[in-house]
Formats: structure tokens, C-alpha cells, sequence
């Protein structure tokens, strides 16, 4: 099993980078930072689907005069970049959230608002 | 306290993922599943069915649009609400009607902004070479119209937003703004008249170029969408209209 998953470091990796990101989020008290280590979290997907369509010794998929075989998987990298979109609005909409919660507030603290109730 | 358990908590999660891990096929093989059922294809028929050297944007707008068109409506509903929760919050607020915010623009080093002038006309030119040029070389409409987003919201934090607004004319903003999901509107429409499906793409050879040219259109309008929505977001949050 250890052979194994030395083979797939790549994979590996992004296990560690998720975890990273869920330690952010859960003992992060500022709320930027818990959407810093959500960020965190989705990169560490993105990264994991992407290592799945790599090919050994491949090319970009893109034909054309000099193209040669064997190419990456296009499919993961395709839905990445939907992904990536994705994230971004996200982030977009949870930082405006945060905006909201400090005019209204005056903290972005998660124990300050909460204490607030 | 709390830090021992959540690292406790994280080699719970992280031992199921990486015996998961352990067990997929080797990493780079070719013979993995992923790799053998529909990708081959997808390389093999892509430039030629699809109409883009780049198979990934074969993928992406081609064999796959209707997943793009909901994402390019994802990220403009996500300006929508950045729009409701940031416009909402400004009107009801007594504070800012009393003492309006200074609004000028700090001062800039004259170096920065000659250097900012000075490049803007080449990272112009590099972010539309990179959304025309995504049918054939890495690239395509998200990634150009980042690179534009990118040079508006420097411009805004250098020469000013006025300077950087004059690119986006207030009349036509909004429709900029919704360009990506109108042009894929507008593509998937022509498919439904001229060949019965929406989105559906001319599949004779002969018209290889009508292919093409509509990836192109959909492309620059991702590219024009995406850098106004990028730019609008930026300048919302900005705590300015």
C-alpha cells in the first residue's frame, strides 16, 4: 500500500492540501480566513482531478502540425475550468457576504458575532 | 486544546481518502479508465467534428456547451447577488448619507503609473490574442477575459477608476456584463433554426468554418463577459457604484 501511494504522490499531495484547507476552516476564527482555507480546499480538488488525467510523457491535447501521441486527458481539464468558475463566483458572493457582516457588525470575528446573538 | 483535536480529526478524514488513493490506478498511466473510454475519441474526432485544434475547447463549448452555458449563468448570477447584497446594504445605511466617504484616489508614485501606461496597451493586446486564439493554442474566453479583468482592476487601483470606466461606457455596461450567457444564447438559437437542437453545431465538413467561427464568437463573448463581471466585482466591492 505504501508503494502505492508513493506511485501516486501527486495524489497524495492533494490529500495534505485538503487537509490544510479544512484545518483552516474549522480553527480560523476570522471569517476571510475560513474562505481563504475553503479556497484552499478547492484548489486541492481541482489539483487531484487534473493529476487524474495525466498521461506519461503527454502533450497538451492540442492537434495541429507536430502534434504527436499520446496527449492528456482533455476531459478533466475541461471540467476544471468549470470548476475554477465556479469557485470564483463563490468567492465572490462569500466575500460580499463578509463585506455585509462587518457594516453591519463591526466584526468578522466568528466568537464576536457570535456572542452578539 | 481545540488545535489537537481538529488535528486529530483531520488524520480521521485523511486515512480513508489516502487508503482511497492507494487504490486507483498508478498516476500518468495510460491504460487507466479515465483514459480509455471516452477520451480517445474525444482526441481522435475532436478537431474535426468539434471545429477547434484544442480539444479542450472541443470540450468545453462543443460536446459539452450546454455545461458551459449554465456556468457562464452561474457567474453572472454570482454578480447579481454580489450586486443585491452590497447595493442593499448601502441605502439603508444613515451613516454613509451623513458623511460621505472621501472619495479620492490615493496618491501614486509617477513611476508606477508610467510604468501601469505604459503596459496596459501589451497586456491589452496578450489577453485578446489569448481569447482569439483559444480555438488553437492554450487559452479561450475565461482565461483572456481574466487577463483583461486583471489590467482594468489595475488600472483602477493606479490611474484611478475614472480612467479605468472609460473602457466599460455606463450605457452598455450591463450588457457587457451579460455578453458570456447572451452570446451563447444567441449561438445556441441559431443551432435550434438552422439544424433543429439547441446548440447544436453544423455537422457537414464542408462547413469546418462555420464550426469554428462560432467557437470564436462564443469565446470573445466569454472573454468580454468575463472581464466586465470580474471588474464589476472588484469595483463593488470597492465601495463604489
Amino acid at each position: 500500500m505504501i508503494v502505492h501511494l508513493w506511485q501516486n504522490i501527486d495524489y497524495v499531495a492533494s490529500v495534505v492540501l485538503f487537509c490544510i484547507g479544512l484545518y483552516c476552516v474549522i480553527t480560523k476564527n476570522n471569517l476571510i480566513k475560513k474562505f481563504i482555507g475553503l479556497n484552499i480546499m478547492e484548489t486541492s480538488v481541482f489539483a487531484f482531478i487534473v493529476a487524474l488525467g495525466v498521461v506519461d510523457g503527454g502533450d497538451a491535447p492540442i492537434m495541429g502540425a507536430g502534434a504527436r501521441a499520446p496527449f492528456t486527458n482533455p476531459i478533466p481539464q475541461a471540467l476544471i475550468l468549470t470548476g475554477i468558475v465556479v469557485a470564483v463566483s463563490t468567492t465572490a458572493l462569500a466575500l460580499s457576504l463578509v463585506i455585509r457582516i462587518y457594516q453591519h457588525c463591526g466584526t468578522i470575528e466568528a466568537d464576536e458575532l457570535r456572542e452578539m446573538e | 486544546m481545540k488545535r489537537a483535536l481538529t488535528a486529530a480529526f483531520l488524520v480521521l478524514v485523511s486515512l480513508p481518502l489516502l487508503y482511497a488513493m492507494s487504490q486507483l490506478p498508478q498516476h500518468g498511466s495510460a491504460t487507466s479508465p479515465a483514459y480509455t473510454h471516452i477520451a480517445p475519441r474525444y482526441l481522435e474526432r475532436g478537431p474535426e467534428e468539434a471545429g477547434a485544434e484544442n480539444v479542450v475547447t472541443d470540450v468545453i463549448l462543443n460536446y459539452r456547451g450546454f455545461d458551459t452555458n449554465g456556468e457562464v449563468t452561474v457567474i453572472f448570477t454570482s454578480l447579481a447577488a454580489v450586486f443585491a447584497v452590497l447595493l442593499a446594504g448601502r441605502e439603508g445605511d444613515e451613516r454613509s448619507a451623513s458623511e460621505p466617504r472621501a472619495r479620492t484616489t490615493p496618491e501614486v508614485s509617477p513611476v508606477a503609473s508610467f510604468v501601469v501606461r505604459l503596459l496596459s496597451p501589451f497586456v491589452a493586446i496578450f489577453a485578446v490574442y489569448v481569447v482569439m486564439n483559444g480555438h488553437i493554442s492554450p487559452g479561450g474566453g475565461f482565461q483572456g477575459g481574466t487577463v483583461f479583468g486583471a489590467l482594468l482592476i489595475l488600472a483602477t487601483v493606479v490611474l484611478g477608476k475614472a480612467t479605468a470606466e472609460k473602457l466599460q461606457p455606463a450605457r452598455i455596461r450591463g450588457l457587457l456584463q451579460a455578453a458570456a450567457p447572451l452570446t451563447f444564447i444567441a449561438v445556441g438559437v441559431a443551432g435550434l433554426i438552422m439544424f433543429g437542437d439547441y446548440l447544436a453545431f453544423p455537422k457537414a465538413a464542408a462547413l469546418a468554418w462555420v464550426r469554428t467561427l462560432w467557437l470564436i464568437v462564443i469565446e470573445i463573448g466569454i472573454g468580454v463577459g468575463g472581464a466586465s463581471i470580474i471588474s464589476a466585482i472588484f469595483w463593488q466591492m470597492g465601495g463604489d457604484r
